[in-house]
C-alpha cells in the first residue's frame, strides 16, 4: 500500500514536471512571437494605435464605454488595444507602461482613482502620449489632454427632482449609496440631498452603502424593510443597487415602493418598461467615449482638441414615457 | 481511534461551541437592546435567510478544512454555476450542428449547475490528491479560472429575467431563492438539511472519521489504510456542490445572474469555519460550530445595518470579531 502510493506519487511528479517544462517553453516562444509582432506594428510604418483602458467589463457601463471608443477608433483607421484595470491603480500603471512600450498615439482612460492615477497619466504625457480621460476626473489639471465626464451632480439633481415628484413631496425614504471611497458616490449623494432636503415632508429613514453591488443592495434592503415597513421610496446611487432593492421590495410584497436609480443601464431601462423601477438618469457613456476618440484624433491631426480640458456632458432623465428612446448608454 | 477522538474531541468541541455561542448571545443581546426591530420575527427570518448563503458555503468548506485543506475557489464556482443556470434559463442550449436551441426544465437546469460545481470541485480535488498541488495553490488557480470562465459566458454581462417563460416551460426558478416551504424560506431549509446531513456524515460515518483522520495526521491515516486520495477528492466535490447551490440561490433571489457574484465569499466562509472552532490545521472541528460561526457573521452584518453603522466601521468590527475569536481559540488550546 505504502510502496505503491510512493511509486505512484513519484511517477506523477515526473510526468507533471515534464509537462510543465514543455508548457513554459511553449509560452515563452508564444510571448516572444507576440513581442516581435508588437514591435513591428509600433514602428512608424504600421497603423497608428489607440489604447482604451477602463474598469472591469463585467459592468455593462464600462463595456459600453470601451466598445464605443474601440468602434469609433477603428472607423478612423486606428488599431485598438483594449484592456481593463479592475479599479486597481497599480494594474492601471502597468497597463499604461504596456501602452507606452507598444507605441500608442493616444490613451482613452477611465481611471482607477482621482489621485492614484495622476502619476500614470503624467508618465504617458512625458512619453509624448496624450491621455483623454472619460467618465471620472483626476485631481490635477494640465496632465491629461482632456477630461470628459458626465455631469454627475446635474444627473443626481435630475433624479432627485423626479423622485420628489413621484413621492408627492412626502413620505419616508431610504438612500443606497455607492462605494464610499468613490468620488462619484459622494457627488451623487450630495446632488440627491441638495434637492430632497428642501422638502420637510420627505424623511430619510435609512442610509446605507451597498458598494454599487446588486446582491449587497438586495440583502441590505431586506434588512432596512424590517425597520421601515411604511417605506414609500428608495433612491439609489446606481442602477445595479436600484435593481437589487427592487428585487427585495418585490419579494416582500412592497413592489409599489418608488425606486429611482442612476446610470441608465439596459437592465434598468428594461425594468422601467416593465413598470418596476420608476426612473433613472442616463449617463451618455457611449457618446462620451466616441467624443474622446474624436478629440484624440483631432489632437493628433491638428495639434489641439479644440476644446477646454475639462468638459462635462449632461445626463438625461429616463422614465416610462421616454424609455423606448434609449439604447445602450446613449439615445437610439 | 474512534473512541479516543470522541472522548478528547468531545470536551474541546463543547468548549469551542460554547465560545462561539457566547459571542452570538452577546451580539443578540447588544443588537436587540439597541434596535427594537432586531428581535421581530420578520427581521429574524430575513437574517436566517442571509446567513443561509454563507452557512452553506461554510459547511462544504468545513469538510475541506477538516481534511487539512482549504478551498479558495468557492466564490468563483458559485458565480460560474449561477451563470450556467442563467445561460440555460434565458438563452437555452444551442446545438450548432442541428441549428436548434433547447430549453431545459428548471430541475434539469439546477442539476446541470450543481454538476458543474461538483465537476470544478472534482478538478480541485484531483489536483490536490493526485498531482499533490498544495490546496491553497490549486484552489487559487480555480478561483481565477472559474471567475474568468463566468465572465466569458456572457462577455461580462448579466443574464436578466431568470423567471423563465411559460412558452419554453421553464418557469419556477425564483422559488429556490425566494420561495417559502411551510412558512420558511427555501434557502433556510437547504441550510438546515445540509447541516443535518453534514453533521451525520462527519460524526457518524466511516467517511467522516477518515476526513478527521487525514486532517489529524495524513501519514498515519495512509498507514492505517485510509484511501487518502479518494477522500480528499470527495471533500472538494462536496465543497463544489455547496458552492454551486449558493450560486443558484443568489441567481434565483435576484432573478439575474452576474458573473462577478461571489467575490470574497470564500473569505466569509473561511471566517465562519474558523469562528466555529475548526482548526485551520485540520482534524478538529464540527459542522454545528461552523453554523454558529456563520450566524455570528450574519448577525453582525445585519445588526450593524439596522443600527445604521457606516460600511467602514462594519468592516473594522467584523475583522476584530474574527481575530478575537481565534485569540480565544489559542488560549483554550493552551489551557487544555
Amino acid at each position: 500500500m505504502k510502496q505503491t502510493q510512493r511509486e505512484g506519487g513519484r511517477r506523477t511528479g515526473r510526468t507533471f514536471s515534464a509537462g510543465a517544462v514543455a508548457g513554459i517553453l511553449a509560452l515563452t516562444v508564444l510571448t516572444a512571437a507576440c513581442g516581435t509582432g508588437g514591435g513591428e506594428g509600433g514602428s512608424s510604418t504600421g497603423p497608428r494605435r489607440i489604447a482604451v483602458i477602463t474598469p472591469s467589463h463585467d459592468n455593462p457601463f464600462f463595456k459600453a464605454e470601451a466598445d464605443a471608443a474601440s468602434a469609433r477608433a477603428r472607423e478612423l483607421g486606428y488599431e485598438v488595444i483594449v484592456s481593463s484595470h479592475d479599479d486597481d491603480a497599480n494594474r492601471q500603471d502597468q497597463l499604461i507602461d504596456v501602452a507606452i512600450s507598444r507605441g500608442v498615439s493616444a490613451i482613452i482612460l477611465d481611471n482607477a482613482g482621482a489621485d492614484a492615477s495622476i502619476a500614470a497619466v503624467a508618465k504617458a504625457r512625458d512619453n509624448n502620449i496624450p491621455s483623454i480621460l472619460i467618465d471620472r476626473e483626476i485631481n490635477a489639471t494640465g496632465v491629461a489632454a482632456a477630461q470628459i465626464v458626465s455631469n454627475n451632480y446635474q444627473g443626481a439633481t435630475l433624479a432627485a427632482e423626479e423622485f420628489v415628484r413621484l413621492m408627492g413631496e412626502t413620505g419616508a425614504y431610504v438612500e443606497l449609496v455607492g462605494r464610499e471611497s468613490d468620488t462619484n458616490a459622494g457627488i451623487r449623494s450630495r446632488g440627491f440631498h441638495d434637492v430632497i432636503d428642501k422638502f420637510p415632508g420627505l424623511t430619510l429613514a435609512g442610509r446605507q452603502s451597498a458598494n454599487w453591488d446588486q446582491r449587497e443592495a438586495f440583502q441590505k434592503m431586506e434588512t432596512l424593510i424590517q425597520a421601515n415597513r411604511n417605506l414609500k421610496g428608495v433612491i439609489a446611487g446606481n442602477d445595479t443597487m436600484a435593481l437589487g432593492a427592487m428585487a427585495a421590495l418585490k419579494a416582500a410584497g412592497l413592489g409599489h415602493v418608488i425606486v429611482v436609480g442612476f446610470d441608465g443601464s439596459p437592465d434598468a431601462i428594461a425594468s422601467i418598461k416593465a413598470g418596476e423601477i420608476k426612473a433613472t438618469v442616463l449617463q451618455p457613456a457611449a457618446y462620451i467615449a466616441r467624443l474622446a476618440v474624436d478629440q484624440a484624433h483631432q489632437l493628433m491631426t491638428t495639434g489641439s482638441t479644440g476644446q477646454p480640458e475639462k468638459q462635462s456632458i449632461d445626463c438625461e432623465l429616463v422614465t416610462p414615457a421616454n424609455a423606448d428612446a434609449f439604447g445602450v448608454f446613449a439615445r437610439k | 481511534m474512534h473512541a479516543r477522538s470522541v472522548r478528547r474531541g468531545g470536551l474541546v468541541d463543547r468548549l469551542m461551541r460554547l465560545r462561539a455561542l457566547i459571542a452570538l448571545a452577546v451580539l443578540v443581546v447588544v443588537f436587540s437592546s439597541l434596535s427594537p426591530e432586531f428581535l421581530t420575527t420578520g427581521n429574524l427570518s430575513i437574517l436566517v435567510k442571509h446567513v443561509a448563503v454563507n452557512a452553506i458555503l461554510a459547511i462544504g468548506m468545513t469538510f475541506v478544512i477538516l481534511s487539512g485543506g482549504i478551498d479558495l475557489s468557492v466564490g468563483s464556482i458559485a458565480g460560474l454555476c449561477g451563470m450556467v443556470a442563467g445561460h440555460l434559463l434565458s438563452r437555452g442550449l444551442t446545438v450548432e450542428s442541428q441549428g436548434v436551441t433547447v430549453y431545459f426544465d428548471v430541475w434539469l437546469v439546477v442539476a446541470t449547475a450543481l454538476l458543474a460545481g461538483m465537476l470544478l470541485g472534482g478538478i480541485n480535488g484531483w489536483l490536490v490528491a493526485r498531482l499533490r498541488v498544495a490546496p491553497f495553490i490549486a484552489t487559487l488557480g480555480m478561483l481565477y479560472v472559474a471567475r474568468g470562465a463566468a465572465m466569458l459566458m456572457s462577455g461580462g454581462a448579466t443574464f436578466p429575467n431568470l423567471s423563465g417563460s411559460a412558452e419554453f416551460g421553464n418557469t419556477g426558478f425564483p422559488w429556490l431563492g425566494a420561495g417559502l416551504l411551510l412558512g420558511m424560506p427555501v434557502p433556510v431549509w437547504l441550510m438546515v438539511g445540509l447541516a443535518v446531513v453534514g453533521t451525520f456524515v462527519a460524526s457518524r460515518t466511516p467517511f467522516g472519521r477518515e476526513v478527521y483522520a487525514i486532517g489529524g495526521n495524513e501519514r498515519a491515516a495512509l498507514l492505517a489504510g485510509v484511501a487518502v486520495p479518494q477522500v480528499k477528492l470527495a471533500v472538494y466535490v462536496i465543497s463544489g456542490f455547496c458552492a454551486g447551490l449558493v450560486g443558484l440561490i443568489i441567481a434565483s433571489q435576484l432573478g439575474a445572474s452576474h458573473p462577478a457574484t461571489g467575490e470574497t465569499f470564500e473569505l466569509n466562509a473561511i471566517a465562519a469555519v474558523v469562528l466555529g472552532g475548526t482548526s485551520l490545521m485540520g482534524g478538529r472541528g464540527t459542522i454545528g460550530g461552523t453554523l454558529i460561526g456563520a450566524f455570528v457573521i450574519g448577525v453582525l452584518a445585519d445588526g450593524l445595518v439596522l443600527l445604521g453603522v457606516s460600511e467602514f466601521w462594519q468592516m473594522v468590527i467584523k475583522g476584530l470579531v474574527i481575530v478575537l475569536a481565534v485569540v480565544l481559540d489559542q488560549f483554550q488550546k493552551r489551557s487544555t
